[in-house]
């Protein structure tokens, strides 16, 4: 692969090369990063899911900024849409109007914009749950971890400022919603309300002002966000699930230039034509069916985006009970508490947990191999029961769907819901750790005895036993790179004279012992095991040792594969 | 066999093991499952005249169906003095010939459980029994609104008619009266008046929600101009009454103009009939959940399933 035997590039083309490398020195740049590895996995493309939709989502943005015309000011409908002749609207609604039916593919790109809003938000949170349950947040790669709920965040914001432009019916229902958490906060809640919205809701200055950020401040700050995300991942290097050749210092995979490069471009492409496949067939937001939005205006069966939706569900279900009145002012709970407080919960959350981790795990190496999730059962469990909560509050802010659809009364829903999230994390706790457990076992076990043929043999004793085989190298380095989790906490409980340290004596201290304890007790212990040691292989009989329960079944060690020809090694040196 | 035995360890083996037994059982429950009862024989023409009614006719159906329930003087029977029987109904004094159409006309009534909300059901008697029944209720306890005749009412249905050119003759004219009742309504009164006073619980698209109690509001798309009218002037249910404002019945009076009405029905029979613009999946107009549960199910899961495609390498052999 040497320069040296490379054919010569023609004399043209060498010319402009030679131009630019003089004044830009790029050549050494382009053979170090169009060099560079990337491991190749499925869940490592997620991400990548997001980038291109928000590609998707700035040049359709551009396309409708065209037309659209963020005004509220008042017309009478004269365009092309019979069925809403003569009816008065905003400039905004009417300018829409008129992108669907009288500019050409209007329509088309008015859904691909909001079909990849949708698919935008969702990818964020499968490439944000990937990194969260194989620890991919972990040291060095914390501050990307922020960057990541930052713009989660964003999204979020953005995508209801866009969903309240249009002025058509959910618009202003969606606004209003807003506007009722917003007149919630204590103090100031009435001055925010009246600031943003410049007088009494609606106003006249909420859309031109939601139009400057929903065009121009957002997106900018996700762009920076986006790419200091991917200046930080290059700069750091992705993480890799373990295997035959797989270390913290080396990664395995694809080389950025010309695998990895076409593999990506060909996903972008791929990316794109589902987003617009479902925008060709599938209607989306039919704001012409909807009407303009007017403040008389009110209906059932109308729902935020789906993003929005498990703050829909929290205000939904939250009940009344705590609303209290202080010197006669009216503090509404159940609207502060759902509307903002699981918003600073999950974010918060989010942000807050890879510290916590390494304060509870004690752990300050970095770590550039990535957990598998079952070796971390707690963390897996939490994420289980993190996505019960946040999905059964995304579930409740349907639940007049539910009810009619599936013809269940709609008390009965709410109280499914409120009991649900305090009972539905617990049990998804305990069955995905228990699970987690399992898999340990089961892979300890293969590790020991290998893996079951299939085949059945008869003992000269005319007993029948199957056979196991030895597994691959690949998958005996993946089962034998779990880590064992002892916790890690520094500071000796006790010192030499068994005197106790002061800093495990302190409320703190003992806390975070506890925490540790809890974080590692149940982890099944790897210590000791010795590839292929156990007798099934040598004589295959279950007679006795060794842990035979866990999960069967005949899933294939998965991670585990050989590396095909098309792996380069090499190139990713961690400083 | 040996074609399942090849491929009875394969990884994917179970999921196709799950999706067979599903199916299996999808399609196995709908020959068990109860076929709904067919729609009894309609025996009436398009439109009958109203000054033709049979009150007989109407007395007997109304022992014959009614009674047992509302009782023979029409006052009702409380669920107290029903007891076990079950068959309790309210008192119709004054309810008037509207609501007995309405109640009859969409099948809701009879109804074999007065406990929950009937559903929409085909009609159990045709235009001429429901017209005699409503005669005599109206006449015998008290009369109430009356059937709103110039609002366009049921459509024609082939079984009632000999012969094909008949059927084709009722239909145009039934269309010809729906198109000049809905001509002359007026689309922006009447999506004012929709989104102020319907859309809370019928929904935007006139597909009906959920209300408290384990009630809910019902589809306004399979009702006919005339039905909507007549729910209106009665209040069926947990709906309110919207009188016509030259009722005198009431007193009250002028909740919402017969004109006024007439540009409501035209605004939902209008948007009933809007095509799809975006596309030819129109999520049957449950808005936001369903694109969400696209978004998902069709959308992102096409992504990633492409994104395993191109990561995909060959299997190790264990």
């Amino acid at each position: 692969m040497s320069d040296n035997q490379a054919p010569q590039a023609p004399k043209a083309m060498r010319g402009v090369g030679n131009f630019i490398d003089d004044r830009f020195h790029l050549a050494k740049m382009g053979e170090k990063n169009l060099r560079k590895v990337f491991p190749n996995h499925w869940s490592f493309m997620l991400g990548e899911i997001a980038l291109y939709s928000f590609i998707i989502l700035l040049l359709s943005g551009v396309f409708l900024t065209l037309w659209f015309n963020p005004s509220m000011g008042h017309i009478v409908y004269d365009g092309s849409y019979e069925r809403l002749r003569g009816v008065g609207m905003s400039e905004a609604y009417a300018s829409t109007l008129h992108i669907t039916f009288d500019v050409r593919g209007g329509l088309l790109m008015r859904q691909i914009h909001h079909w990849a809003a949708l698919i935008f938000v969702a990818s964020l949170v499968i490439h944000m749950l990937r990194v969260f349950f194989t620890g991919a947040f972990r040291k060095p790669r914390e501050i990307n971890w922020l960057i990541g709920v930052a713009i989660f965040t964003l999204a979020i914001v953005e995508g209801l400022f866009g969903y309240s432009l249009p002025d058509d019916l959910p618009s202003g229902m969606g606004l209003r919603i807003f506007q009722g958490v917003l007149l919630a906060l204590p103090l100031i809640g009435t001055y925010a309300s009246f600031y943003l919205f410049g007088g009494e809701f609606p106003g006249e200055v909420i859309i031109p002002r939601l139009y400057s950020l929903h065009i121009l401040v957002i997106p900018a700050i996700l762009l920076a966000l986006i790419a200091a995300h991917f200046m930080i991942l290059w700069h750091q290097k992705h993480t890799q699930y373990p295997g035959t050749g797989r270390t913290e210092k080396k990664v395995v995979g694809t080389p950025m230039f010309p695998a990895f490069a076409i593999k990506a471009g060909g996903f972008f492409f791929f990316t794109f034509a589902v987003i617009v496949g479902l925008s060709a067939f599938v209607q989306i937001n039919p704001i012409h069916l909807f009407g303009p939005f007017t403040p008389t205006s009110i209906t059932a069966g109308l729902q935020p985006d789906w993003y929005m939706g498990f703050l829909e569900g929290s205000l939904r279900i939250f009940p009344n009970w705590f609303d209290i009145t202080i010197a006669g002012y009216a503090i509404p709970m159940g609207v502060l508490i759902p509307g903002l407080g699981f918003m600073g919960i999950l974010f918060g959350g989010l942000a807050a947990w890879p510290f916590v981790e390494a304060w509870i795990t004690g752990d300050k190496r970095p770590h550039n191999l990535a957990d598998r999730p079952r070796n971390a059962p707690v963390r897996t469990g939490l994420g289980a029961a993190g996505i019960t909560f946040y999905g059964l509050l995304w579930l409740a802010g349907s639940n007049d769907i539910l009810s009619h659809t599936f013809e269940i009364s709609l008390y009965t829903t709410t109280w499914i819901f409120r009991i649900g999230i305090f009972v539905g994390p617990v049990i998804a706790y305990i069955i995905t750790k228990r699970i987690c457990l399992g898999m340990q076992r089961r892979d300890r076990e293969t590790l020991e005895h290998g893996y079951e043929s299939g085949t059945i043999a008869q003992l000269p004793g005319g007993e029948f036993v199957e056979v196991h085989k030895e597994s691959s190298p690949e998958t005996v380095h993946v089962l034998e790179s779990k880590e064992s989790m002892t916790p890690r906490i520094e500071t000796p409980a006790a010192n030499a004279n068994g005197v106790e340290s002061p800093a495990s004596r302190s409320l703190m201290g003992k806390l975070r012992a506890r925490l540790a304890d809890w974080y590692t007790r149940d982890n099944i212990s790897f210590v000791g095991v010795e590839p292929h040691s156990g007798h099934h292989l040598h004589h295959g009989s279950h007679n006795g040792d060794g842990p035979t329960h866990g999960v069967q079944g005949s899933e294939n060690g998965h991670g585990g594969s050989t590396a095909s020809d098309k792996v380069t090694q090499g190139a990713g040196q961690n400083k | 066999m040996k074609w399942i035995t090849a491929r009875r360890r394969h990884p994917l083996a179970g999921y196709v093991v799950v999706i067979i037994a599903l199916a299996f059982f999808g399609v196995g429950y709908t020959f068990v499952a109860p076929a709904t009862s067919p729609a009894q024989a309609q025996n009436a023409s398009a439109e009958s005249d109203l000054a033709n009614v049979d009150l007989a006719n109407g007395r007997e159906l109304f022992n014959q169906s009614c009674a047992s329930c509302h009782g023979q003087d029409g006052k009702g029977i409380t669920k107290t003095e029903a007891g076990n029987a079950g068959a309790w109904g309210p008192d119709l004094t004054g309810v008037g010939a509207a609501a007995v159409d309405f109640q009859v006309s969409t099948g809701r009534m009879p109804s074999a459980n007065p406990d929950a909300q009937m559903p929409r059901k085909p009609a159990m008697y045709g235009r001429d029994d429901i017209n005699d029944i409503a005669a005599y209720v109206d006449a015998q306890f008290g009369g109430g609104p009356g059937i709103p005749v110039n609002v366009p009412g049921d459509k024609p249905k082939r079984a009632d008619f000999e012969s094909e050119a008949d059927y084709e003759e009722a239909t145009e004219l039934y269309q010809s009266s729906l198109e000049q009742y809905t001509g002359g309504g007026d689309t922006e009164a009447g999506m004012k008046l929709y989104m102020t006073n319907c859309a809370h619980c019928h929904s935007w698209s006139g597909g009906g929600g959920a209300l408290t109690d384990g009630r809910w509001a019902p589809d306004l798309n399979s009702a006919t101009p005339r039905q909507i009218y007549e729910a209106m002037l009665t209040g069926p249910g947990a709906m309110p009454v919207f009188q016509d404002s030259n009722d005198e019945v009431g007193g009250e009076g002028g909740a919402i103009s017969s004109s006024e009405k007439q540009s409501l029905i035209k605004f939902i029979v209008d948007l009933e009939n809007e095509p799809n613009a975006g596309g030819y999946f129109g999520l049957n107009r449950v808005g936001q959940v369903a694109e969400g549960f696209i978004g998902w199910t069709v959308g992102i899961s096409l992504i990633v399933a492409c994104a395993i495609w191109i990561t995909a390498k060959q299997r190790a052999h264990d």
